[in-house]
C-alpha cells in the first residue's frame, strides 16, 4: 500500500514535470521560430489560402503570433486540471490530457510552419506559396503526434480499483414523519451565457425581421439552441422523499424525472470533474450518465437493474443517507410502483 | 437540506413549514452562510404552496434566522440561540399538549410537578 503510494507520487512528479516540460518546449518553438524568420517574411503576410489555394486574406505579424496565448491558454487548463485531481488523475483523464497537449502542439506548429514556409523570402503576401494538399499531411501528422500523446498518457499506475463505495450513515426515518431532502446547483458561468445567447438570438432576430442584419437567419438557429441548452442544463435540483428521487433539470425545473423508490439498489457519494467525464451537461448515455453542472461532491444512485445515474449537487452525502435509509425500511407507500 | 415535516401536526401549514426550516438550522443541517434552496423548490419538495413557503422564510427572517439577499436567494444568518431554540420548543409542546385535550396551566402544573 505504502510503495504503492511512493510509486504514484513519483509518476505523479514525473507526469507534471512532462506536461510542463512540453508547454515550455512547445511555447519556446512557437516564440523563437517566427521571431528567427521575421525578417525573411512580408509584413503583413498571407494569412489565409482559398479554395484555389491562392492566398486571399493577410495577417500582420503580431496576428501572426497570437498562437502562443491560445497555445498557453490549452496549456494552462490542462496542466491545472493534471494537478488539481490527486494523488493522480485517472488513468481517462490523464490520456485526455496528454492527447489534447501533444494534437494541439503538433497543430499549431504546423500551420505555423506551413504559413512561413509559404511566406518564406516573398516579398510581398500575394506572392506567398500556395497551399492546398499541405494541409492534410500537416492535420494527419497532428493526429498522429496526437495518437503518440495518447499512448504516452496510458503510461504509468492504473487507476485504484473500482471497490464498491461505502454506503456512510443511515439516517432515522421517523414512521410518522415525512423527511424530504433538497439540494439545488447551478452554473452561474452558464447561466451567464445562456442569457447571453438568448439576447444575442433576440436581437439578431429582430434585426433580421426588420431588414438591419446581413447575415440572414442562419447565426440565429444556433444562438437559439445554445439558449435552450443552457436553460436546461445550467442548473438541476435534486429531491428525495419517501417516493423516491426526482430530479428536475434546468432554470424552468422542467423537464422534471422521477425515480420509484422501488428502482433504486442504493447511493452513495462520489467525486467527479467534467474532465473526468468529457465536459459539462448531460454525459453519457441513459443507464450510465453523468449531470454534471460543476466539478466535485456528486450523488451517484444505482438502479435495481443496474444502471447508475450520477448527478452532481451540494449535500450528496445526506441525500444519499436518506435514500439508503428510505431503502433499508420503505415506508409504508401509498404510490403505487407499477 | 433535510426537513422533516410531522404527518399528524394540526398546526396551520405555514407554522409546520417554519418549524421544519428552524429544526434543520437548529440540527446544523444547514449552517449559517448556507443559501437555501429556492423558495419554489422546497415548496414543490414539502407539497406546499409556494406562498405558505415564502411566508415561512419571512418568519424566519423576522426571527433574525434567515438573511434575504437581492439576486442571491435566501440564505442563513445564524442559529437560534438556547432560549429561542427552547421557546419554539416549548411552543410545539404546548400545540400537543392542545391536542390531547391539556391547557397551558395543565402544562405548568405538569412541569412543576416535574421540578
Amino acid at each position: 500500500m505504502n510503495a504503492q503510494a511512493t510509486r504514484e507520487h513519483a509518476y505523479r512528479r514525473r507526469f507534471l514535470l512532462l506536461l510542463g516540460g512540453w508547454t515550455v518546449l512547445v511555447s519556446v518553438a512557437l516564440v523563437v521560430v517566427p521571431l528567427v524568420f521575421r525578417n525573411r517574411l512580408p509584413d503583413p503576410l498571407a494569412g489565409h489560402w482559398g479554395p484555389s489555394g491562392r492566398p486571399d486574406g493577410t495577417m500582420s505579424f503580431a496576428a501572426f503570433m497570437f498562437v502562443v496565448p491560445v497555445w498557453l491558454l490549452i496549456a494552462m487548463c490542462c496542466l491545472g486540471m493534471a494537478v488539481r485531481d490527486r494523488p493522480l488523475p485517472r488513468r481517462a483523464t490523464r490520456t485526455r490530457l496528454t492527447t489534447v497537449l501533444a494534437w494541439a502542439a503538433a497543430f499549431l506548429l504546423g500551420t505555423q510552419a506551413l504559413t512561413i514556409g509559404a511566406n518564406l523570402d516573398k516579398g510581398h503576401w500575394t506572392q506567398a506559396s500556395p497551399l492546398s494538399w499541405q494541409v492534410i499531411p500537416m492535420l494527419a501528422g497532428a493526429i498522429a503526434v496526437g495518437a503518440l500523446g495518447w499512448l504516452v498518457g496510458r503510461l504509468g499506475p492504473g487507476d485504484p480499483p473500482d471497490t464498491e463505495p461505502p454506503t456512510g450513515p443511515l439516517i432515522h426515518v421517523d414512521p410518522g414523519k415525512r423527511p424530504v431532502w433538497l439540494s439545488t446547483v447551478s452554473a452561474p458561468w452558464a447561466i451567464g451565457l445562456t442569457f447571453v445567447a438568448f439576447a444575442s438570438a433576440l436581437s439578431l432576430a429582430v434585426a433580421t425581421l426588420l431588414g438591419w442584419s446581413t447575415w440572414g437567419w442562419s447565426p440565429v438557429a444556433p444562438l437559439a439552441l445554445a439558449f435552450l441548452v443552457g436553460l436546461l442544463l445550467s442548473a438541476v435540483s435534486v429531491r428525495v422523499d419517501p417516493g423516491g428521487l426526482t430530479v428536475s433539470y434546468g432554470l424552468l425545473r422542467w423537464p422534471s424525472r422521477r425515480v420509484p423508490l422501488a428502482r433504486i439498489g442504493r447511493a452513495w457519494v462520489d467525486r467527479r470533474y467534467p474532465s473526468d467525464i468529457g465536459g459539462w451537461g448531460y454525459r453519457g448515455l441513459p443507464g450510465s450518465a453523468t449531470i454534471m453542472i460543476r466539478g466535485g461532491e456528486c450523488l451517484v444512485v444505482r438502479y435495481t437493474s443496474g444502471g447508475e445515474l450520477a448527478i452532481s449537487i451540494d449535500d450528496a452525502a445526506t441525500g444519499a443517507a436518506l435514500l439508503n435509509a428510505l431503502i433499508a425500511h420503505p415506508p409504508p407507500s401509498k404510490e403505487r410502483v407499477s | 437540506m433535510l426537513l422533516t415535516l410531522d404527518l399528524n401536526d394540526p398546526r396551520p401549514l405555514h407554522e409546520q413549514v417554519t418549524t421544519a426550516i428552524r429544526r434543520a438550522i437548529v440540527e446544523g443541517r444547514v449552517h449559517p452562510g448556507d443559501r437555501l434552496p429556492p423558495a419554489r423548490d422546497l415548496a414543490a419538495a414539502l407539497g406546499v404552496n409556494a406562498n405558505t413557503v415564502l411566508r415561512s422564510l419571512r418568519d424566519l427572517r423576522d426571527e433574525g434566522l434567515l438573511e434575504f439577499r437581492r439576486g442571491r436567494g435566501v440564505s442563513v444568518l445564524r442559529r437560534p440561540d438556547a432560549r429561542e431554540d427552547l421557546k419554539a420548543r416549548v411552543r410545539e409542546l404546548l400545540d400537543e399538549a392542545a391536542r390531547y385535550g391539556y391547557r397551558r396551566d395543565d402544562v405548568i402544573q405538569l412541569i412543576e410537578e416535574l421540578a
